[in-house]
């Protein structure tokens, strides 16, 4: 079963991090975290850059932990592919977070 | 003992019963997963009908065919089937049918939850198909949307049908889930460790965890808008603080990832053949491997993509947005895989891989289209279009169907044991090929043009009278090759010469049993020590014939097979099935009187048919176990190994896990609502919050917490030989007392019809009352298994399950209590 979790934990983390920055988007939004502000940066974007770093930095952490000889798989194929689900973990943190992060704003379309 | 008598002793144990009576008894996954296929393929040949229907009213302007009322039932109806009826079913039966026999074992973990599964797949398929016969079939389109789905705009029955009708059929899903995930985690042969599966059965896996992650959501959304049929809870109604998005949200949670839960399987099967087909080994085992799991979680971050018409922030649209496009990644290396598997090889153009270069070019297009769509200027502008309808026909069609086709040709010499001599099937296929893009090729040009989709007619002067008449013959070319696919596999079960075994030269086990497969799949199990067993070990067959693997010598009427460690593959338990039995058809009969009651209003009969099916729960348990320590058993080849119910993680903790996983799932989609409306829905907060009561918080978290604490001290006392019924009676006294906070908790909540605030908690404590209940009622069976004799220090698995269970009971009851009690605290 570790196995089968070392597989999953980056594809994990990333629906944690994808829900959690999410909500902390409606959050920040209803408090009115726009309306604070210091020097042109506001709080609900301060909030938004920190969390996605923190995703990214928690992805970057879990690649090194399953390379390190006290984490990794025993067997190379799980080795090899948990690695492989890390990157992806990573990338999609990186990628899917990138627009709530960056250019999220409040409101509707409208 | 020679072969022949090792094959007539093991028929013996493992054979259904004859004729007729054997189909409702049998608990064998070869009967099953046959008669979830014939099932599933009836319902397809249905969808297939209504699909004529729809086409041959679109065929002409004004066309008078069929009026607007049948048109709305057909299209319902022929989207339902083949989502919820076809395609999820042949999966199903499909795996049931080959996972045992590829993973060297001789059936799935649970045989009787196969067979619950299956005859609640055929019960709640059935409720549909009445509805459908007697003209009151569905009418508000797949998705069911509300407000035109709600109590105001759909006061007929039509409706309730479907809640009620698919609610009932997904039970079968997330059994045959259940199962599937623990027999692929654990029942497979001896040394099969993970990198040594058969890529089908990664596959299978990866779509069992998502059926068990992504149907949960849908039925928690059917459930909620029966209720507000049934009683008037108003948890869609927006001027009583619902929200129609909210069954949108809950709908596309489950359906997005539904359209992967239809692909993987298909992936699966083309993965097993493409390396049969090109004479080699599937390139990028690994690749494929992680690229599947990461599919499967991507596909999770998408629903939104479904919604970009409704409003949603700008934010949504640019993050779903980007998450639809990130999932081309992983399924373009799938793709680049057997591209790469073809060219190392030398492929041979025979008729399953017709069929899989019918879905390389008609998955590919699918996807592009799907691109496109995510992109979200395009997406508003092709919305509820027949663009839309033929891209959503381009991906399961291709990515469901061809390959689908492909594998019943593959397994078919499996199945039948014969070997096909026309040439049928090939021109079947030119038919489908021709047919199927003639169809919805011509529908992407007329959706570009602006026809709607679900529309019952058009005029002339709109010029998409001849596109529409393209698409309804190229249409019923498509169905003409469809029946000449049936017509040839009937000739092939039935009149075709018989063939030798493992026609394709491959190399996973399924072809080392005979063909058709006896009841037993292997007179004895093998060790594996590849990923293509029959490759590496040509003689294997015999061998197994012989008994030279494990459990080769069938001991009196014991139903035995082995199950392993999830890693290594290495073998720990032994697992002693039940046998013939009518009780699931029993108790999937009785289920379904639960859900007939509340389809006919009949609210007398609910409680009767839910106590029911507690009364058949504890039959079927209690039919389980020893009274006495049997100790390590003799598997064959120097194995000796303790019985699962001799163990702390017995297959049916397992089970458990899996299954608290959706039903966890399930909590987690009601939290999510509850949020939802809280921020988003018009209308509130509500007139007034419950009044919070430290005392019901802190004595129902207190009587959760001390239930799971309890069991641990009794598993403790048993594991010491002690008697652990202090532990348990003390555990009993905890849940009453979470029953009885919960209970007055509902009799405070305000009137549930006068807004959704107070309608979704008293769905949540509802819920956590129910949970109280059954974890009651497991400890009593527990009790009463002590005072039998049925649990030792080392019969312990039963208490390691309960425990489970009064955990998740903890852990709901504190959720629960305080999304009840934190709003007014916080007001």
């Amino acid at each position: 079963m570790k196995d089968i979790l070392r597989l999953l934990l980056p594809l994990l983390a990333w629906l944690a991090s994808f829900s959690a920055i999410y909500g902390l988007h409606g959050i920040g939004c209803g408090l009115c975290w726009p309306e604070i502000s210091y020097q042109d940066v506001s709080l609900v974007r301060f909030a938004l850059l920190s969390a996605w770093f923190a995703a990214i930095f928690m992805q970057v952490a879990l690649l090194f932990a399953l390379h390190m000889d006290r984490f990794k798989a025993v067997s190379v194929f799980m080795q090899w592919t948990s690695i492989a689900t890390g990157w992806v973990g990573l990338v999609a943190v990186f990628w899917t977070l990138y627009p709530v992060a960056v250019i999220a704003a409040c409101g509707t379309y409208g | 003992m020679t072969a022949l008598r090792r094959h007539r002793k093991l028929t013996a144990i493992w054979a259904s019963e004859p004729g007729w009576k054997g189909w409702t008894s049998s608990v064998n996954h070869s009967d099953l997963g046959r008669m979830f296929l014939v099932t599933a393929f009836f319902f397809f040949l249905v969808g297939g009908i209504l699909a004529m229907l729809i086409r041959a009213q679109l065929a002409t302007p004004h066309s008078a065919f069929v009026d607007a009322g049948a048109f709305a039932q057909f299209f319902t109806m022929h989207g339902t089937i083949m989502m919820f009826l076809f395609a999820i079913p042949t999966f199903e039966g499909l795996a049931i049918y080959l996972l045992p026999k590829m993973l060297g074992t001789r059936d799935l973990a649970f045989p009787r939850l196969t067979a619950y599964g299956y005859w609640c797949y055929a019960f709640g398929g059935s409720m549909l198909l009445i509805a459908l016969v007697l003209g009151i079939a569905p009418d508000g389109g797949w998705f069911m949307y509300p407000p035109l789905t709600g109590p105001l705009h759909s006061p007929g029955i039509n409706t309730d049908f479907w809640l009620i009708g698919i609610t009932f059929v997904e039970i079968s899903a997330i059994c045959a889930a259940v199962e599937l995930t623990v027999s692929i985690l654990k029942y497979r042969a001896p040394g099969m460790s993970l990198d040594k599966m058969p890529i089908f059965a990664w596959y299978a896996l990866v779509t069992a965890l998502m059926i068990l992650t992504g149907f949960p959501p849908l039925i928690l959304g059917s459930v909620l808008l029966e209720v507000e049929r049934a009683f008037g809870w108003p948890f869609f109604q927006a001027d009583l603080g619902g929200d129609s998005l909210l069954w949108q949200h809950l709908f596309w949670l489950f359906g997005h990832p539904e359209v992967y839960i239809i692909f993987l399987p298909a992936a699966g099967v083309i993965s097993t053949i493409i390396p049969v087909m090109a004479r080699t080994t599937l390139l990028g085992y690994g690749w494929i491997v992680a690229s599947a799991v990461a599919l499967a979680f991507l596909s999770f971050g998408l629903w939104v993509h479904h919604m970009f018409t409704t409003g949603i922030p700008l934010m949504g649209l640019a993050f779903f947005s980007a998450a639809s496009t990130l999932v081309a990644v992983p399924t373009g290396v799938q793709v680049f895989a057997w591209i790469g598997t073809l060219w190392k090889g030398r492929p041979e153009l025979h008729l399953p891989m017709l069929h899989i270069l019918g879905f390389f070019f008609t998955f590919v297009i699918g996807g592009l289209t799907g691109v496109m769509v995510a992109v979200v200027p395009f997406d508003w502008q092709a919305h509820d279009t027949a663009f839309i309808t033929a891209h959503l026909h381009y991906v399961l069609f291709g990515g469901f169907v061809f390959p689908i086709l492909a594998g019943i040709y593959y397994w078919l010499p499996l199945f039948t044991g014969r070997k096909r001599f026309f040439r049928l099937g090939e021109m079947a296929f030119g038919l489908i090929f021709v047919g199927f893009h003639g169809t919805f090729l011509a529908m992407h040009w007329v959706g570009l043009m602006g026809q709607r989709r679900r529309i019952e007619t058009h005029d002339a002067e709109t010029g998409w009278g001849v596109i529409n008449l393209i698409s309804s013959i190229s249409s019923f070319v498509m169905a003409i090759g469809l029946a000449m696919v049936l017509v040839d596999v009937l000739i092939h079960a039935f009149v075709a010469v018989p063939g030798g075994r493992n026609p394709w030269k491959a190399g996973t086990l399924e072809w080392a049993s005979m063909s058709p497969p006896p009841a037993y799949n292997f007179a004895s199990l093998p060790h594996v020590v590849s990923r293509d067993p029959f490759h590496a070990d040509p003689g294997l067959p015999n061998r197994l014939a012989k008994g030279e693997g494990y459990l080769g010598d069938p001991k009196a009427s014991r139903r035995e097979t082995l199950t392993v460690d999830i890693a290594t593959g290495r073998p720990d338990f032994m697992v002693i099935y039940p046998g013939n039995t009518r009780l699931p058809i029993v108790m999937a009969a009785v289920t379904g009187l639960f859900f007939v009651s509340i389809l006919l209003k009949l609210f007398w009969l609910t409680p009767l048919a839910l106590a029911g099916v507690a009364a058949l729960a504890l039959v079927w348990v209690w039919r389980l176990g020893a009274q006495v320590d049997a100790g390590p058993q003799d598997a064959g080849r120097g194995a000796n190994l303790p019985l699962a119910g001799e163990t702390t993680k017995s297959p049916g903790w397992w089970g458990s896990i899996f299954l608290l996983a959706a039903n966890g799932t399930f909590f987690g989609s009601l939290l999510f609502g509850y949020a939802f409306l809280w921020t988003v829905a018009p209308g509130w907060p509500p007139a007034e919050w419950l009044t919070p009561s430290l005392a019901e918080l802190g004595i129902g978290i207190a009587a959760a917490l001390s239930a799971a604490l309890a069991i641990r001290f009794a598993i403790r006392s048993n594991c010491r030989s002690a008697r652990p019924m202090t532990g348990l009676v003390a555990a009993f006294g905890a849940t009453v007392i979470a029953i009885l906070t919960f209970a007055m908790l509902l009799s405070r909540v305000p009137p549930p019809d006068g807004h959704a605030y107070a309608a979704t908690l008293c769905v949540l404590c509802a819920y956590a009352l129910a949970h109280a209940l059954l974890v009651s009622l497991m400890l009593s069976f527990a009790i009463a298994r002590i005072l039998r004799g049925y649990t030792s220090a080392a019969r312990a698995a039963e208490l390691h399950i309960v425990s489970l269970w009064t955990d998740y009971l903890a852990a709901i009851t504190i959720l629960s209590l305080l999304a009840a009690h934190l709003p007014g605290m916080l007001a």
